[in-house]
């Protein structure tokens, strides 16, 4: 299994994939922080001011926005074994398929948490110097910001498995990628606000990380915080397995 | 063939190996063996079946029915997968970003090698100058190089390789033949090489086996399959005379393209004594070692035609 994870973590390490969409994740974390704090007072938006909790929190769950590029990082990762056919000399040196997934699946979380770790650097370094130059006090502990900072990245890691089982599901990149972008931007924001089927929206994967970040940028009731923990990490369980048993039942191409 | 000793170490034999994929049988109730100490020829023309047949034996593809083993047991059950067969499934098993040297040491950590392994296979493939160079920019010819370096990562003693000439210039080809020789002869490795072309890999294998559409054509020795099947090529002013003399020797005489036929079912001399004795004029006699590629493409292409070997 050692053996299994430095091949993967090898793999990760030595092409050129990460940077364009680290880059993308933290800008994308950046310009959250950004947007809220500026606007933050505008008259008429009807936001609380920067100095309340929920205000605070909204900023600190900007880094947890990176799961929208962990999603594709973990589907890249999978699929381009697919796609350069290293899929075989990685099974032919391991033929137990269910170990190289669960060494895959380690990796892919691995990376998708260093994901969040650079968001949740950029959104801090962005964050302290402005708010103390604003003269706004943050209690970070007793306001739950840690907690929302944790959380968000918990769920940029679990959506990087999510990744997984989607890339070992589609196999080809491209439609791997639309289907889990067109799920994350189209069908969820759509559940969350059809009246009949919005109640839902609270126990899918989207809802469930808006439930532990504290994000609520919604119209609908949320999991409380620690249940939607619980129910993403099911969510991420289920895409490994989707990914394990996939993967052990079909050929490799 | 027999099959009561299937466990001999370095072994290959497929046993009634069947694919289907929804309606088609790409692979149809293969068998044959392959031995240690042997070059043996995978041949077939492309869609043959002989890559589903290998990613089978490999245990990448799963059988609809039949078995592959090696070394008497399933690919899955070897103790050491990586240190027993080194396998090669086209040369295309490279992330195009990645340098040759990083993708061999991808897989020096997989199979729990030391790095250095990897620079030892890439001298010996002729790609020490290209180790840090992204395998993008390789052509296919040094491709085919990276791909068997990644084969013998662990010194493996069984060797499987699909198209390994593809591409190679002919300087490459000669290199390879070489190399696949020594592994057989000096090593005593098995080694089975596929090719939809028989002259790329005539003069390495001892052993070959053919198969079209799914189904085996012929297994055993090459010259035997030029005995039985090459025929005597003979030409002739006058072949209506010709035909009538050889009627007796019970011969197939079928046309060759370049107005000269193909005799099956006699020796030259046979034929030769016959013609005179029939003061039938010809023009040339001669055993048709060189319509070695036609047997196989005639054969290849009309899979009904099964040739017993006749070792």
């Amino acid at each position: 299994m050692i053996a299994l994870l430095r091949s993967e973590w090898r793999k990760v390490t030595t092409i050129k994939l990460g940077w364009g969409m680290l880059l993308g994740a933290m800008a994308l974390a950046a310009l959250g922080v950004v947007a809220q704090i500026a606007s933050n007072g505008t008259p008429g938006t009807g936001v609380p001011p920067l100095s309340d909790p929920e205000t605070q929190k909204s900023i600190a769950a900007s880094a947890s926005s990176a799961y929208l590029f962990s999603v594709v990082v973990g589907i890249i990762l999978i699929t381009t074994e697919f796609r350069h056919f290293t899929s075989r000399p990685t099974f032919l040196l391991e033929p137990r398929r269910g170990l190289v997934i669960a060494a895959k699946a380690v990796i892919t979380a691995g990376v998708g948490l260093l994901y969040g770790i650079a968001c949740v650097v950029v959104s801090l370094a962005i964050t302290v110097p402005w708010l103390s130059a604003k003269g706004v006090h943050v209690d970070w502990v007793a306001n739950g910001l840690v907690v929302v900072m944790v959380g968000a990245l918990f769920v940029v890691a679990i959506f990087a498995v999510v990744g997984l089982g989607v890339g070992v599901l589609f196999r080809n990149q491209v439609a791997a990628v639309i289907s889990a972008l067109t799920y994350l931007f189209v069908v969820e924001p759509l559940v969350a606000i059809v009246p009949v089927v919005r109640e839902g929206y609270r126990y899918l994967p989207g809802g469930a990380a808006a439930a532990l970040t504290g994000a609520a940028r919604v119209q609908t009731t949320l999991l409380p915080n620690w249940q939607g923990g619980l129910l993403l990490l099911g969510w991420g369980l289920l895409f490994a397995f989707l990914g394990w048993i996939l993967t052990v039942s079909r050929d490799i191409p | 063939m027999s099959t009561d000793s299937a466990a001999v170490e370095g072994r290959i034999v497929a046993s009634g190996l069947t694919k289907v994929f929804g309606q088609i049988k790409a692979v149809d109730g293969l068998s044959f063996t392959v031995e240690p100490g042997s070059v043996t020829g995978f041949l077939g023309p492309n869609g043959a079946g002989k890559t589903t047949t290998l990613r089978m034996i490999l245990g990448l593809a799963a059988a609809t029915s039949g078995t592959g083993t090696i070394s008497g047991v399933t690919y899955a059950q070897l103790p050491h997968p990586g240190r027993t067969v080194g396998a090669v499934l086209e040369a295309t098993s490279f992330h195009p970003g990645r340098s040759a040297r990083n993708h061999l040491r991808v897989f020096c950590a997989a199979a729990g090698l030391p790095d250095k392994r990897a620079d030892e296979v890439l001298e010996w493939v002729g790609l020490t100058q290209a180790a840090t160079y992204s395998v993008r920019g390789f052509s296919l010819g040094m491709r085919q190089r990276l791909a068997l370096a990644t084969a013998l990562l662990g010194n493996p003693r069984v060797l499987l390789l699909d198209e390994p000439a593809n591409g190679l210039d002919p300087e490459g080809i000669a290199w390879l033949r070489g190399l696949l020789r020594h592994f057989a002869d000096v090593d005593g490795r098995t080694v089975l090489v596929s090719s939809h072309v028989l002259s790329e890999v005539e003069q390495t294998v001892d052993r070959v086996v053919i198969i079209a559409k799914g189904r085996l054509i012929y297994e055993g020795r090459l010259a035997d399959l030029e005995g039985a099947s090459a025929g005597v090529v003979v030409r002739s002013p006058t072949l209506d005379q010709l035909r009538a003399a050889l009627a007796p020797l019970h011969v197939t005489i079928t046309s060759r393209l370049d107005g000269s036929v193909a005799v099956v079912g006699a020796t030259p001399e046979a034929i030769g004594r016959a013609a005179w004795e029939a003061r039938v004029e010809l023009h040339e006699l001669r055993a048709g070692s060189s319509s070695l590629e036609e047997t196989f493409l005639r054969l290849t292409a009309d899979p009904t035609g099964t040739l017993e070997a006749s070792a």
